[in-house]
Formats: C-alpha cells, structure tokens, sequence
C-alpha cells in the first residue's frame, strides 16, 4: 500500500446544540499531495478535532466532500486504511502492549505471519522491546502515548491521523517524542494530518501549516515550511525559526476570535 | 535516554526496611484497634454489660455454636440453596434488562418506574403476598431475586455504556460496527463494573432470602432458626445464627471479589448515578409519554403477576388485581375502612422513619468528620463498616430487640444501625475525594483543621450527603417495619404480619401496596431534595 493525497472540497459542517444550529467548519478546501505532513493549528473551538473526524470517517460532512487518494473515508476505513491516535493514549487498560499494537488487526479481522511480524517490529521501532507483557497502567505517560503511536501506523495506514498526541505530555518529553515520530514518518512517509497546539511543534514537524480561525471555523492561511528534512531539534533555536512562529501566532490571533465560553463542539464531547 | 532509565524504574518496589516498617505501620495499628474492640465486647460480654447479658461474649457465642452445630447443616443448606438460585435467576434477569437499557436508549426512560420500585421498595412488604401465591422455596427464592436485581442491572447498564468514546472511535476507524464494539470493548470493559455488582448483589440475595423466612411458617433455613430461637431468650445463640448467616453472605462476597481479581485484576469499574444521565434529545411530548409509561409500567407488571397466578392456578380468593383493590378500598362493606386501618399504621410508621434517617445521617457525618481528624480511627471503622455492607444487618433485628427490649428505642435502634453503615461509606469516601489543593489554599492562609473541614470538605461532601441520604431512605423503612414486625407490634410492619394471619387478603394487599407507594415516594422526595440543593449550589451528584 502506498500513502494517499488529500481533497477536502468546501467541506461545511453543521451541529445542532439545544435546538441550536452551530456552524463548526465552514467551507474548508484543501489540497496536499501524498506523503506530506500537514498540522493543523488554531485557537480552541476553531473545528480541528471535526475536521480531523471527518477525515477518519467518524462524522461526515454537512456539505462538500472529502477524498483520501481518490477514496472516502469510509471506503478507506473498510479496508483497514487509516491509522489514529489520541491525546490521551486511549489504549485499552486490560490488553497488554503487544496486545494494543496488534489491536486493529483484531478489529479489521485478519492477521498474516507479516502483520505478527510487522507488530514486533513496531514495537522495536518505537523503543518498547522487552515491556510487551506490560500492561497500560504499568508505563509511564510517554511510553504510553509511543504504544498508542505504534498502534496507529501498525496496519500501514494510506493516512495517519493524530488528534494532539502529544498534548499530555511534559514540553521536554514532548520534545524527544516529536523527534522520534520525524524519525518514524522519514522511515515510511504516510500522508500524515495533525491537530496540535504547540506552533513549534507544527513547524518542526509538519510540510505545510494550516492556520485556522474560529466561529466559524475556517481555513484562515496554509503556510509552508521550508526547512529540509532530517530536522534537528536546535532547528526550533534559529532565527528563522522564531521568526516563522511569531509569523503564525499572529495569524492565529488576529484571525480567531478566543474561545470564551469554552463548550466544545459536539464531535468532541464524548470524553470523560 | 534518561526517560528509558526513568521508565526502567517504574514498575521496581520500594525494598529498604525502613520503607516496609513504614508501610506496615498503619496496619499495625489498624490490627491494634479491632484487638482493642473485640476485648472490649468480652469483657463486656463477661461481665453482662449490656441489658443484663442480652450481648454475650465472643467466646460464649463460639462455645454455644459448638454445641448447637448439630442444627446447623440442614438451615445452611437451605438459605445457601435459595439464595443462590434466587441470586442466578435475578442477575439473569437484570444482566438482560441491562442490556436491552445500553442498547436502546427509551428503555432505560420506559423502565425507570420498575427499576426505582425495585431499588425503593422494602423487600419484607412482599413478602406476605409471596408466601400467599407460592409454596416450597419459591418465596425465598422470588425474594432474593428481586433483591439482587438493582445493583446488577445498573452496574450492566453502567459498564456497558460509560465507555471511552475514543475507543469506540479506534474501533469505527478500522472498519468495526456495533457488533465490534460491543466484542472487543464494551463486554470486556463492563466485566470489572458487573463483578462489583454483583458483589453488591450477592448479600442481598441471602438478605431476601431470610426476610422470606422470617415471614414464612417453620421449615429449615437460617430465618425460620432465628424466628425460632428468638422465643427461648437465648443470646448466645442468636449472635451465633447471625454470625453464621454474616458468614454464608460474606462467603459469597468474598467468591465473586476473589473471581473478581483473578479476572480483570485491579481494574477500576465504571461510576456514575443512574439518575438523569439518559437526557438527549426527546421533545417534550415523548418525554411526557415515556413518564406516562414508566409510572404505568408497575401497575401492568402487578396485574399481569395477578393475571398468571391466577391461570396457574392460584385461588383468585387470596389475589387482588389493581382496580379490584381499589374498589376494597372504597368499599363500605367493612366495618373500618382499609384506607383508614393502613392510614393509621402509617402515620405511626412514617416518624419513626424519618427520625431514624436523620438520626443515622447525623450520626455518620459526624463520625467522618472525626476519621478524618483522625486517619487511624477512620481507618479502623471504614473495614467495618464495609464489612457490614456483606452483613444481612436487618437478620440481626432480633439481637437488637434483645438489648433495647420491645419499644421505641428499638425502631430507632434498628433504623440507625442499617442507615449508619452505608452512610458513612459514602460520606467518608466524599470527604476522602477532597482535592488535596484546594485543603493547601486554607492551610497557606494558616487555617486550622476546623477551619478545613468547615470551609472545604463538608462544602465539598454536600452532594454526598445528598447520595447517602438517597440510599438510605428505603432501608430506614424497612428497618422500622421490620422493627414493628419482630419487636413492637405497632405501625405497617405489625399490620403486614397481622393481616396474614387473620386471612384478610384485602388488607394484605393494601398494606404491601401503601408500603411500596410509601417507600417510593420517600425515596423520590428524597431525590427532589438533592437535586434542589445540588442546583442551588451548581454541583453534580455523587455517584
């Protein structure tokens, strides 16, 4: 399976809350090729997390359409073809490491002598050899948020999801986890999308930038990073660097309104 | 690098001695003050402390159980027999019922009325019609069955439902249905929520089982023993029925929290009130209907039950369907009016309750407020009282008629001793929820312990004040009638018994009706309470 591109073709999105309706995206187009990492940034409230559903096929669009590689999202999710994770880890407290690692082949119902070769490998790949027994509530945060991570590329996804994966963590922490994904993605680079709310965190790791206002939500720039790949983590020190960020705060803040009454939107509630 | 060797150390134990002398500390402790209090009751014992030697001593207990043990295998064995199929086929039931809730959403709406009836209802009211409409085990086991129903069926309803929405959405990403997620989540994720249940569940099912007993003619079982012995003033052997009864209910506690570890390990199960949570969006004419229905719904079950028992052959002398009731109770044939005979006895009934309740709360708020201020003695009594949430404390209502002799202050004995326990579980556990923060912000501004308790932890413990007061409010009515029943012949419990002995199945009919009206009601006044003081102080309810 090769990665896939991305169409997102004036996507709108509608939620009814107490009988009233709330516009959460509102005409969204965007274009990237495949294998390009893509963040999306913006202010609480701005549509992120449903865009980053729909693109999962979890919610659909009010109007418009999105493609993935010439495909739905459902159609993608019929084959086992996506890949997420969460800001909590969300792994599933009572199977082992291994275990939550070979979960989507559970689900997708299928499992060959080279995806129980591909769940070890995984696991290596993320640094975890010799914690497969363990159980969720025996690891630390960031060795949690890695199984949730090898979980998600395990099944070679054509588009790999990631909703903040990173949002619980310490920054240092944070840090060398954003250093590894780069690492995992140069090794096999999957057409990736990313919610985040760190800016250096987008500009280190991402090809392009979506800016995004809310209230709302829409798509306020795309910016593109210029820096080549592999990028150091003494990259976000530069001048240009902190340049480029202050460039993108600004957009965040001029175009988004701050989110003042905090409620989230629907596709967003179902956490504890 | 350094988080792998971080990482590395998280699983290791602490080893040092002074580590372990420190850990086994409190135990010790713990351990030091049952000793004390188990001294205390034999010297108590020995030396008839109490109502002239109506508490006898643990070892004069041992000894007369020793030398009663030939009676005992046969009444074992038939309150383990009946409780244990009355437990099997009411978790049967409620598992069922729990899933039909998580999975069509009116469910949970249209059943609301059984389900508080069940949860409200004093288990000893049914019993007289029971013992009417069934012979053999049947009571016993009917009795149990309904006992066990409300816990297990929330806790299925609970695990099944209050799952990790992510979760869901891993198993919608790769191509799952509902069918997936209920195989590789929901199932798996309700297993440590149901064992609690179940757990729950399990005392109530002998607890059923004996109250079926106590109202029965003689035969074996532990109840019939108890009722039996009760005329022979022989403390000792009382205590030893009750122990051996405790024991049986903690057995079966024990089973299903050692199954319970075997299985899912220490997995936290799910929380959250039943109460309120099946909101959506329903217009205001549906919801209308569904409480219609759900109100409705106990009536038809009641007719129905009525309706059967009648086609398999029970005399339609001794049942009474709904409209025939109430035309008995406006009839003028009689010479009292049913209305104003159950009237009369609930008007006794209904203070001494209330009383109780309010007695009991009081008494557990303060007892916590005082673990608190002294973690070692929270710590002795919190074992305790957990351990009398296994305990059928009600089947030890002769006991306290013992100590406290056949008036008032044994109602209230007995109200305060089965509302006490579960309302200081839950207001300690509310006080022990405290954020430990918001504890420093009084301590930074130099506030002393008083000042802690007062401002933040009995603010904070409010919604479970609220909780405890809902939990027991039922109880206290069966504690009272139970009381009336056994020890002072006053009030609806003395009418339960009275009317099934004079054959007047009219009146029995009607007392168990008012009594589960009653019982209800007071929960639900209870409920309104809280959710008034809850809004006016914009909390959420405890679970």
């Amino acid at each position: 399976m090769t990665s896939a591109g991305l169409h997102i073709d004036r996507v709108s999105r509608r939620f009814d809350v107490d009988g009233r309706s709330l516009l959460a995206l509102d005409t969204v187009s965007l274009d990237a090729p495949a294998g390009s990492f893509i963040a999306l940034i913006g202010p609480s409230g701005c549509g992120k997390s449903t865009l980053l559903r729909m693109l999962a096929g979890l919610d659909q669009p009010t109007s418009g359409e999105l493609h993935v590689g010439g495909e739905t999202p459902q159609a993608l999710q019929q084959r086992g073809a996506l890949g997420i994770a969460f800001q909590e880890a969300s792994l599933l407290p009572w199977r082992s490491v291994e275990s939550n690692v070979r979960f989507p082949f559970d689900v997708i119902g299928r499992m060959t002598r080279a995806d129980r070769e591909r769940v070890r490998e995984m696991i290596a790949l993320v640094g975890l050899q010799g914690f497969e027994q363990a159980l969720p509530s025996q690891l630390s945060g960031g060795m949690r948020q890695r199984v949730a991570i090898a979980r998600a590329l395990v099944s070679q996804p054509q588009l790999l999801l990631l909703d903040e994966p990173f949002g619980a963590l310490d920054q240092i922490l944070r840090r060398s986890m954003n250093e590894e994904l780069q690492r995992l993605w140069l090794n096999r680079p999957v057409t990736t999308v990313m919610v985040t709310h760190s800016v250096d965190e987008a500009i280190f790791l991402a090809d392009k930038v979506v800016v995004m206002s809310g209230r709302p939500g829409r798509i306020a720039r795309v910016v593109d990073i210029p820096f080549p790949r592999e990028r150091p983590l003494s990259l976000l020190a530069s001048a240009e660097c902190r340049k480029l960020e202050a460039e993108l705060l600004a957009l965040m803040f001029e175009g988004g309104t701050s989110d003042r009454s905090g409620s989230r939107t629907g596709s967003e509630r179902g956490d504890d | 690098m350094t988080e792998r060797v971080r990482e590395s150390q998280v699983t290791k134990k602490p080893r040092s001695v002074r580590q372990l002398a420190v850990r086994h500390a409190m135990p010790l402790k713990i351990a030091l003050g049952w000793l004390a209090l188990l001294a205390l009751w034999e010297i108590a014992g020995r030396q008839q402390w109490v109502a002239g030697g109506a508490l006898p001593s643990p070892s004069g207990i041992l000894g007369q159980l020793v030398v009663d043990w030939h009676d005992y295998p046969e009444h074992i064995r038939a309150t383990v027999r009946t409780s244990l199929l009355g437990f099997l086929l009411g978790n049967l039931v409620a598992v069922l019922v729990g899933f039909l809730m998580a999975s069509w959403r009116p469910a949970g709406r249209l059943l609301s009325g059984v389900n508080v009836t069940l949860f409200a209802m004093p288990p000893i009211a049914l019993t007289p019609i029971l013992i009417i409409a069934f012979d053999g085990d049947a009571p016993r086991i009917a009795l149990a069955a309904l006992s066990t129903y409300y816990p297990t069926m929330v806790a299925t309803v609970l695990g099944l439902t209050r799952v990790d929405a992510r979760l869901l959405d891993l198993v919608r990403l790769y191509g799952g249905g509902r069918w997936a997620t209920l195989r590789w989540i929901r199932l798996r994720h309700a297993l440590p929520t149901l064992l609690a249940g179940l757990r729950v569940a399990a005392p109530n099912a002998v607890l059923g089982s004996l109250l079926a007993e106590f109202g029965s003619g003689s035969g074996a079982g532990l109840g019939h023993y108890l009722i039996g012995s009760l005329g022979r003033g022989d403390p000792a052997r009382l205590w030893g029925i009750g122990l051996v009864a405790t024991a049986i209910s903690a057995g079966f506690y024990l089973a299903i929290l050692l199954l319970a570890r075997g299985w899912v390990g220490r997995q936290a199960p799910a929380q959250e009130s039943l109460g309120g949570s099946s909101g959506g969006s329903m217009s205001r004419a549906s919801r209308l209907l569904c409480l219609a229905i759900s109100i409705t719904l106990p009536v038809l079950l009641w007719w129905g039950a009525v309706w059967g028992l009648e086609r398999v052959g029970v005399s339609s002398f001794v049942l009474r369907s709904p409209p025939e009731l109430v035309a008995e109770l406006f009839s003028t044939m009689r010479p009292e009016s049913l209305t104003s005979i159950v009237g009369g006895a609930l008007a006794q009934t209904v203070p001494w309750c209330l009383a109780g309740m309010l007695v009991g709360l009081a008494f557990a708020l303060l007892l916590a407020i005082v673990g608190t201020l002294s973690p070692v003695l929270g710590r002795v009594l919190m074992p305790l009282s957990l351990l009398t949430q296994s305990m059928p404390l009600v089947a030890l209502t002769p006991l306290i008629v013992l100590i406290f002799g056949r008036d008032g202050a044994t109602i209230l004995a007995i109200t305060i001793s089965v509302t006490f326990f579960p309302a200081y579980v839950t207001l300690a556990q509310g006080m022990a929820l405290v954020p430990a923060a918001t504890l420093d912000c009084v301590r930074v501004l130099g506030g002393s312990r008083w000042r802690e308790i007062g401002l933040v932890s009995l603010p904070w413990s409010l919604p479970y004040l609220c909780a405890a007061a809902r939990l027991v409010a039922p109880r206290a009515f069966l504690g009272v009638m139970i009381a009336e029943w056994l020890a002072t012949g006053t009030g609806v419990g003395n009418l339960l018994n009275v009317a099934r002995g004079s054959l007047d199945y009219g009146l029995v009919w009607a007392v168990v009706v008012a009594a589960v009206l009653v019982s209800v009601l007071l929960y639900l006044a209870v409920t309104l309470v809280e959710h008034w003081v809850l809004k006016r102080y914009a909390m959420a309810p405890a679970p």
